[in-house]
């Protein structure tokens, strides 16, 4: 009887262990900040991500070695600081097991982690921090030949080239320049003073004004921009200082368009600048709008499963989906779970991968240290300017909300 | 530059600095009574203001809030005494400075459990439309600020000088031991002074809320500004905060304006350096002659 009762526990214990034994699971971390200013992107992007994990647990999963395996997650807040950043990205670094990494909002953060996964050859992909120098740290003579790591946004030069490209279209001349003195917004202001030069130089700048995280009182700076005369502000922040602009302007009665970064359609800025955000323009790559049905069936599914009537940050969201839909491409193309493997199926994706924002076509080539854009999935062409209006980002541009339609259609 | 723009900059500048004023006359409360300082001053007032957000979340209308908000102001000042403050100075010891210290980093871990990181809209029925006055574009928000920081400093320094509370509370300030003996208990007339100062605390973060936004960081920044005015000011003069906390405000805007939008926090460091280098006391304040 004892015997049996032993038997029968070993074997159940057994049973117990296995699931945790190697690799009957692929094991992929969602890194980025969950909480504080850059919570709606880092929150949307995650469930975007589980969102897309979700469903593919739900069809069985990913074949590998002749099963299929379920995605397992593991989850870090960074808080947006760039030293917890790279005490999670050593602790995941130090994982035997781990397939991969999505996440990061931060520029600082991104820079202050990605060493350590690129030293130890694991694949990340960096959604959906769009500031330049995450991805050009790497593309130097002196650097790595082999690069793990990816990345999943409109990055600030593509980003910087629209809002360039719309100011210009829009006739204006003078502008004023706004940023935080974060990394992610000095290098969005050197991304527009560059594009400017590219764009042929039809932009004045007449000022480039700089505040702090946590800075509420805009008047300052906003008043030298109007003494100057300026017919727009250009601005690279995250969603409540640039709220603070807005709300600046409305106090000054001052009406100029407000141009900036992706981080406009955030909903602390939207929230947080209510009417006076109204009119305000930034590059997207998604809108919450369902104007085609691969849209329609995300925004549904993520509002049910959030229980939200409005994503946080509808960018953020696809992009976390469509960046877990590629990996999980890489994975079973790779048919292993291990990280070198999938770094060299993302390089050459054989099949499309049709995500909520585009069909993805060989998103990524093989790492040219003289060509950033080798790592880089988006182009211009996925990039369409959006447009606060009563609460909402709306298409500016009905030419863009019109091709993006078409591509239902089809 | 148009002197219209300067005038702006310095106006819109100057109303910031009297929220700096409002929270260093908090300072100059507890100061006068005990010689000790909450440090932990700022997470009063983002507490307060957080209450006072959930309050209106709530239902409750404005005007009832802002009475609640003070009172738990109040209450929350009359704890810190109690579990910071009280301990040390009966020891004579200076403990009072790590345990506000310590206070004020737990209310922060509170705040940042319970409402959040995030920076969120402070509702309030006063109109945040500019209006035009003398060249000026004001809102009523910021008029609002103007109001509540003059009426409720006024109210205290009448009650001050015109009640027997008050001048218990004189009392306390101008000897301590001389006090006790006239029959006036200094722990009631600290804890009074304490309830005072959490009060306006509260006061400060429901005025400035609606212009900055609520977050556990809110007054992180506030803080130190409001302590190089009460420095400045010196540690006895409420119209000295007010006067220094209108200059500061109005100099920072000048310097961004002049010397670049980086150099915004330079002039309150410059003043603060230049009072402790020749005026430790403070503009406004009295050189004690200490009798051995």
């Amino acid at each position: 009887m004892t015997r049996t009762l032993a038997l029968f526990l070993c074997s159940l214990a057994c049973a117990w262990a296995t699931p945790a034994l190697a690799a009957d699971t692929i094991k992929i971390a969602l890194t980025g900040p969950y909480s504080g200013g850059s919570a709606p992107m880092g929150v949307s992007t995650r469930d975007g991500s589980k969102l897309a994990i979700a469903e593919i647990n739900a069809a069985g999963g990913i074949p590998v070695g002749g099963k299929k395996l379920q995605i397992e997650v593991i989850e870090r807040d960074d808080e947006a600081k760039n030293e917890r950043g790279a005490l999670i990205a050593q602790e995941l670094a130090a994982m035997t097991d781990l397939s991969g990494i999505l996440g990061s909002v931060n520029t600082g953060v991104v820079m202050a982690g990605d060493k350590y996964f690129q030293e130890k050859g694991l694949t990340k992909i960096i959604v959906p921090a769009a500031g330049s120098k995450s991805m050009t740290q790497w593309a130097t003579p002196e650097g790595p030949k082999e690069l793990f790591i990816f990345r999943f946004a409109a990055h600030d030069a593509v980003q910087a080239a629209l809002v360039v490209a719309e100011a210009t279209s829009r006739g204006l001349t003078k502008v004023a320049l706004f940023h935080d003195d974060t990394n992610y917004g000095v290098s969005g202001r050197d991304d527009l003073l560059d594009q400017i030069k590219k764009q042929g130089d039809k932009l004045t700048v007449l000022t480039q004004e700089k505040f702090k995280i946590g800075d509420k009182d805009m008047t300052a700076q906003l008043l030298k921009a109007k003494a100057l005369g300026a017919q727009a502000i250009l601005i690279w922040a995250i969603g409540p200082e640039e709220a603070a602009v807005s709300n600046g302007m409305a106090k000054l009665g001052m009406k100029l368009p407000l141009i900036g970064g992706w981080t406009l359609s955030m909903s602390n800025y939207i929230d947080n600048a209510g009417a006076n955000g109204n009119g305000t323009m930034m590059p997207q790559t998604f809108i919450e709008e369902p104007i085609n049905a691969r849209a329609k069936a995300f925004i549904e599914a993520y509002h049910k499963a959030y229980g939200v009537t409005r994503i946080p940050s509808a960018v953020a969201a696809a992009q976390g989906y469509d960046a877990m839909l590629l990996f999980a491409a890489a994975v079973k193309q790779a048919g292993s779970t291990d990280s070198r493997k999938i770094r060299d199926a993302l390089e050459d994706l054989k099949e499309p991968v049709e995500g909520v924002i585009a069909r993805w076509e060989k998103p990524y080539r093989k790492w040219d240290p003289a060509d950033v854009t080798t790592h880089e999935a988006f182009k211009r062409e996925q990039t369409v300017m959006g447009m606060v209006k009563d609460g909402r980002v709306v298409f500016a541009n009905e030419a863009d909300k019109a091709r993006l339609q078409k591509r239902g259609a089809k | 530059m148009p002197l219209q723009v300067v005038l702006q900059i310095a106006v819109s500048g100057a109303f910031m600095g009297l929220v700096y004023a409002l929270v260093a006359y908090g300072f100059q409360l507890t100061y006068a009574t005990s010689k000790s300082i909450n440090f932990g001053q700022g997470e009063l007032v983002m507490v307060s203001a957080f209450v006072s957000l959930t309050l209106i979340g709530t239902g409750l209308p404005y005007w009832l809030v802002v009475p609640l908000g003070l009172l738990f102001g109040a209450l929350l000042g009359l704890a810190v005494e109690r579990a910071a403050v009280r301990l040390a100075l009966e020891q004579k010891s200076e403990g009072w400075i790590l345990l506000t210290i310590i206070t004020g980093l737990f209310l922060f871990s509170f705040a940042e459990n319970v409402w959040g990181r995030d920076d969120r809209p402070f509702p309030t029925p006063i109109p945040g439309d500019p209006i035009h006055l003398l060249g000026v574009d004001v809102t009523g928000l910021e008029l609002s600020v103007l109001v509540g920081v003059l009426a409720v400093m006024g109210l205290i320094e009448l009650f001050k000088r015109r009640t027997l509370l008050g001048k218990a509370f004189e009392a306390v300030s101008a000897d301590r031991d001389a006090g006790e003996l006239m029959g006036i208990s200094a722990t009631r007339t600290v804890m009074l002074s304490y309830a005072l100062s959490g009060a306006v605390a509260a006061l400060a973060g429901i005025l400035v809320s609606p212009i900055t936004t609520v977050g556990p960081t809110m007054a992180s920044a506030m803080i130190l500004k409001a302590f190089s005015v009460a420095v400045v000011a010196g540690l006895e003069s409420g119209f000295g905060v007010v006067l220094v906390g209108l200059v500061l405000g109005a100099l920072e805007g000048l310097a961004s304006l002049y010397i670049g939008s980086g150099w915004r926090e330079a002039p309150g460091l410059v003043l603060l350096i230049l009072a402790l280098a020749v005026r430790p006391t403070g503009l406004f304040g009295k050189a004690v002659i200490r009798k051995v």
